[in-house]
């Protein structure tokens, strides 16, 4: 992708999340600035007999306001990620300064991504049927991928493109890339793009049988780092033609400068970017590498993931790969899968505008060596991971967002600061 | 020992089966519709109704016409049903 030259610069107007950390974009913020981990014991399903006991589970307490089920009906249809999204896009539609729902005259489409929407709600049914013969038809209700998208649509009156994107984990950040798309061609004039993804026994009992899961939470770019830890939220972002968001009076949060992804085309599980996709979302940015300040990183805590991207980040930065600061928002709060992209896109614009990265925790209990590979662990991976306090950087301007997914599929956002004016115009 | 009646043992399977949140048997009135207006019940509540009651009753709803106005409240449930039995 390569931005047209005179195209619409896009702007974020509006974000709105929910994770383990809590409900609203001001609990994202205050737990990830105060580097507190959402990781920890849960209770949506029995996991007693899985090898790990961990996931950042989006707390019931303080829970949505309550006048979020009155106000849309068909609550009792919606799965927990249905919920999630909705949840997370009316605080984006609220904070973009938008009318909930939308007015029916504008051109708004809905760019979505999940891994498994209602899958939780099925795994319900067929436990009730495999057990006496009999489910609730009403689990199955919302137990399509395309679920959350679709509900986030239906309940803000959205009749433009209503797409949902799958594709692992990088479905999050695709989303927002097809969304960047539509606006800059004209399709659009307001997107809707997020993602969202609740806890489920597949991808529990998957990851933990693929021994991808960390028994203490995920260490990602850490020496004892011994896998990933789940999450699960939604995340939603509204993008505008810059100059449309100025003319309403409203202000804009950050510039979605860029969008990229690539594929590895290698194996179904195990990664090797180049640094392709994060390549592509500059170019597409118009912006070269040394005009990156930070990148937010996938970093999931795995041994595999976190090396091959420290390759990728070799590739595209060079020598300033050690240097660049990465911040790691999975440590927090684990791995949304289908939504995670769009979570650290909103991390990454609350970095950009609070003037500071978010830290890791900076506590770092040594894996069993008897289960390290020093093949994938490698000693040598010396970056600048911001951990312990968050890191001061009032002067940050731009910053990179990566995905990388089962499939071997990447993806990678550039976000640039606002600043009272366009500052992606004055480096293109 | 009183017996329970049909319209209360439909009700409480209502509220059962379908899963009401903040939904009492008693708040459900003989002759309210079931769906639409009233009750509000929507036809994935129908699918799940119509598997209880045949369950819970032994009844067997022929074809949709009949299923149509058997099913437009609890009263009408209840003739069927004590037709039936």
């Amino acid at each position: 992708m390569q931005r047209e030259e005179g195209s619409r610069l896009v702007a974020v107007s509006g974000m709105g999340a929910v994770c383990g950390l809590g409900w609203g974009v001001d609990a994202l913020w205050e737990g990830l600035r105060a580097g507190r981990s959402g990781i920890g014991p849960f209770h949506r399903f029995d996991h007693s007999r899985h090898r790990t006991h961990l996931a950042a589970e989006v707390p019931e307490s303080p829970g949505p306001p309550a006048d979020l089920a009155r106000s849309l009906p068909g609550w009792r249809r919606l799965s927990i990620a249905d919920r999630f999204a909705l949840f997370a896009a009316r605080e984006a539609v609220e904070r973009a300064g938008l009318a909930f729902p939308l007015e029916a005259d504008e051109a708004v489409g809905v760019f979505f991504g999940s891994s498994t929407g209602g899958m939780f709600e099925s795994e319900l049914f067929f436990a009730d049927f495999l057990r006496d013969r009999r489910g609730r038809l009403s689990a199955l209700a919302s137990q399509q991928v395309n679920g959350p998208g679709d509900a986030v649509a239906r309940h803000l009156g959205v009749t433009g493109p209503v797409e949902t994107l799958s594709s692992a984990c990088a479905s999050g950040a695709l989303a927002l890339g097809a969304a960047l798309q539509a606006v800059r061609a004209g399709e659009v004039e307001i997107a809707i793009a997020g993602g969202s993804d609740s806890l489920c026994q597949l991808t529990y009992a998957g990851f933990n049988a693929l021994r991808s899961v960390d028994e203490v939470p995920c260490r990602p770019f850490r020496p004892g780092r011994a896998g990933m830890s789940f999450g699960e939220g939604a995340a939603v972002l509204v993008l505008e033609p810059l100059e449309r968001v100025l003319a309403r009076g409203a202000e804009p949060l950050a510039v979605l400068a860029g969008a990229g992804a690539s594929c590895d085309a290698h194996h179904m599980t195990a990664p090797d970017p180049s640094g392709a996709g994060a390549a592509a979302a500059l170019a597409d940015a118009s912006l070269p590498a040394d005009a990156i300040d930070f990148v937010n990183v996938h970093g999931t805590g795995t041994p595999l993931n976190d090396a091959a991207e420290w390759k990728a980040l070799q590739e595209v930065f060079g020598r300033r790969a050690a240097e660049i600061p990465l911040v790691a928002t999975k440590a927090l709060v684990g791995h949304l899968l289908g939504c995670s992209g769009s979570l650290e896109a909103v991390a990454t614009i609350l970095c950009l505008r609070h003037g500071e990265l978010h830290p890791a925790p900076g506590t770092d209990e040594l894996a069993d060596p008897e289960l390290v590979d020093p093949e994938l662990v490698d000693p040598d991976l010396t970056t600048a991971l911001v951990v312990d306090a968050p890191l001061p950087f009032p002067g940050a301007r731009a910053a990179v967002s990566t995905s990388l997914a089962f499939g071997g599929s990447n993806a990678a956002l550039v976000f640039s600061r606002w600043e009272g004016s366009p500052w992606t115009d004055r480096t293109a | 020992m009183s017996e329970v009646t049909t319209p209360v043992r439909i009700k409480r399977l209502i509220v059962e089966s379908l899963n009401l949140e903040g939904m009492r048997p008693e708040m459900i009135e003989d002759e309210a519709p079931l769906f639409g207006e009233g009750l509000g019940l929507d036809s994935v509540d129908a699918l799940e109704l119509v598997v209880a009651l045949e369950k819970e009753f032994g009844i067997k709803i022929k074809s949709q016409e009949i299923g149509r106005e058997v099913f437009s409240s609890v009263s009408t449930l209840s003739q069927f049903i004590e037709g039936r039995t």
